[in-house]
């Protein structure tokens, strides 16, 4: 009797999303079996197929034949990366997990060096790509601009977010659900949880087969996400102040419109007095302040009646602790 | 949801360790909405098909606040077939979703039909509906044709099922007809309130399940429906605005209201710089005499705050996070 359950649970769980790289499967599992060999304590291999339309959950099941170490994970539909990072951490046994990508850009002999860098430690090692191998202006640009806006509002410095290679502690995720797009931000959020978060060099390879799946379209989205990530990490036990950050700048603005506009009125030959347009130009920008402190009290109230503060306090003790 | 007041309990305890009850094969679901139902049409009807094809049924009549006759002829059905027809009454109306919430607590069945109260199609074409999910997928939902009713009624039931395939992208024809077929497992994961109920196949589809659509006929709508007023046009748009924002952004709200209010505020940005830099450039007419300026400023203000409510939204999901799941695993192959 051995089926899966009743192996000792492996020290380290690799998650591996795929959508659509049928081409890359058999090379990846072959350089990943390698590394992961030599591994003590065991390992696990979890593949998520996220709704791949190719031949990549044929390539898994046949890669997976005969090896109780290798599991694959299928979503129903289509669920987006974060998903099916999250699908796999959440099925995943060992003790570190790794995620990595399924495009062979991670390299995997990486990952016992982050393993290491991780035993040193700390709870997430970061993988950087130091020497990026992708178009400059359409990827690695927003990438740069995003990671420094990151690391200044957060304090965590970590040069290369973005990276799906990987190594942490399971405690991190457990009882906490990813969604939309944050495992692009994995050490942010955790480090606000009280994470010890390091960065490691890792390799970056050109891409063999397939093609990539972002494009330009999501600059936009990045910085969306990244006004999002900074109140998260840095705000979310206490957001009126995030609010209030992002009131300030229409508090001066309507102070300058209040300095100006008296001067601007005689100087443009208008008659001195108030003028109804100047006082309209003054209150807005005075309003909009006036709401982000609604919003922010909104939020404040929306925070104590959850139960993510006592969530953050256990983060914390948990520091503490080790 | 603890209104429901049952006629007939169901909950038998198991005697001496058998199973209780083989499962039956379809449970007909009919939400009763309307007080000028004709259920014994619809249980006859349908009884008489589901006999025909020998399989075992079930028909459960969830009254939605609704009373008197209708209430009335539902107690004489029950009486004339206890083992098979079972009612429940909301004490005030909730909905037509909450009364097939309400039906899946009371009903083992794993192929599920829903009714309206009245006979809106053909009751032959139920076995179109049953083969085709037999025919291995997870809902079908009929398409009626051809349709009799006035002509402005179809067009605007065109009209709402093309806006409906826009903005939740789903292939659905005919949202508008709630007789369909499904497998039990495909409401596992969506949350009954509101008008999910019409929307269901769109959603289930979302979810990732097959959908398949089958051709019936139509029978005339009973009782003379006329013209759809106004109200009803309004409560379909804001019902599908609804079921669209929270299909598509329930986990990331900043990406629709930062759409939105991104757009508004760069706008309001670009006019706002342009007349400030026209200004220091032909400094002789003074900026606070431009209405253009206010507008610039007050479209800046509106998407600045409309951001300002997607922030609110990303801290509501993060604080409730841990009870979403964003994935559905079909299988794991180990």
């Amino acid at each position: 009797m051995s089926s899966p359950q009743d192996q000792p649970s492996p020290r380290l769980s690799v998650v591996v999303p795929v959508f659509n790289e049928a081409g890359n499967l058999p090379q990846l599992h072959e350089e990943l079996l390698d590394v992961l060999g030599r591994e003590e304590g065991g390992f696990e291999l979890l593949y998520v197929d996220d709704g791949s339309q190719d031949r990549s959950r044929e390539v898994l099941r046949t890669l997976r034949k005969g090896d109780h170490r290798v599991r694959v994970i299928c979503l129903r539909h289509q669920a987006g990366q974060t998903a099916a990072l999250a699908a796999g951490f959440d099925e995943a046994r060992g003790e570190i997990l790794v995620p990595l990508d399924g495009d062979l850009q991670n390299d995997p002999a990486d990952i016992p060096k982050l393993v290491a860098r991780l035993e040193d430690g700390y709870d997430l090692v970061a993988g950087w790509r130091k020497d990026r191998h992708d178009a400059w202006l359409v990827r690695r640009l927003p990438s740069i601009i995003a990671n420094r806006l990151i690391s200044w509002v957060t304090g965590v410095s970590v040069h290369d977010t973005g990276c799906t290679l990987k190594a942490f502690r399971r405690s991190l995720v457990q009882g906490r659900a990813l969604y939309g797009e944050q495992h692009r931000y994995l050490p942010a959020l955790f480090a606000a949880t009280g994470a010890r978060v390091t960065e490691l060099v890792v390799h970056h390879r050109p891409r063999q087969h397939g093609e990539s799946k972002y494009g330009i379209g999501r600059t936009t989205r990045v910085l969306l996400d990244m006004l999002t990530v900074t109140m998260i990490s840095s705000f979310s036990q206490r957001p009126l102040r995030y609010f209030m950050f992002l009131a300030l700048p229409f508090l001066i603005a309507s102070f300058v419109v209040g300095m100006t506009a008296p001067l601007e009125l005689v100087g443009g030959g208008a008659e001195f007095g108030l003028d109804t347009l100047a006082v309209l130009a003054f209150m807005l920008p005075f309003m909009a302040c006036a709401y982000f402190l609604l919003l922010g009290l909104l939020a404040e109230l929306v925070v104590k009646a959850s139960d993510v503060h006592r969530s953050g306090a256990r983060g914390a003790s948990m520091r503490g602790g080790v | 949801m603890n209104a429901g007041k049952t006629l007939d309990p169901l909950g038998e305890s198991p005697e001496s360790g058998e199973a209780v009850k083989a499962a039956v094969d379809v449970s007909v679901v009919v939400p009763v909405v309307r007080a000028d139902s004709r259920l014994r049409e619809v249980v006859e009807g349908l009884g008489e098909q589901l006999e025909s094809r020998g399989q075992s049924y079930e028909f459960i009549l969830v009254f939605d606040g609704v009373s008197g006759r209708a209430f009335a002829e539902a107690g004489e059905l029950v009486g004339e077939d206890p083992e098979r027809v079972h009612c429940i009454r909301f004490q005030q109306p909730f909905g037509e979703s909450a009364c097939l919430a309400k039906a899946l607590e009371i009903t083992t069945g794993e192929v599920l039909v829903t009714s309206p109260e009245y006979l809106q199609i053909e009751p032959e074409d139920i076995g179109l509906l049953l083969d085709e999910l037999d025919a291995g997928c997870d809902l079908v939902a009929p398409v009626r044709h051809p349709r009799v009713d006035a002509f402005l009624n179809k067009v605007q039931s065109w009209a709402f099922n093309l806006l409906m395939r826009r903005v939740l992208r789903a292939p659905m024809h005919d949202l508008n007809c709630c007789f369909r077929a499904m497998r039990r497992e495909v409401l596992d994961d969506v949350t009954l309130y509101g008008d999910v109920y019409r929307f269901l196949p769109a959603i289930v589809h979302r979810t990732g399940f097959q959908v398949r659509e089958v051709r019936v006929r139509h029978r005339a709508e009973f009782g003379g429906v006329g013209l759809f007023g106004v109200g009803v046009y309004i409560r379909r748009f804001i019902d599908l605005v609804g079921v669209a924002f929270l299909s598509r952004y329930t986990l990331r709200p900043l990406r629709f209201f930062g759409a939105v209010g991104g757009v508004l505020a760069l706008i309001g940005g670009v006019v706002t710089t342009g007349l400030v830099v026209q200004r220091l450039i032909i400094p002789d007419m003074a900026l606070y005499q431009r209405p253009l300026f206010l507008l610039g400023l007050l479209l800046f203000v509106l998407g600045v705050q409309v951001i300002g409510f997607g922030l609110v939204g990303e801290i509501i999901i993060y604080t409730q996070a841990r009870n979403l799941r964003e994935y559905r695993i079909e299988r794991i192959y180990e």
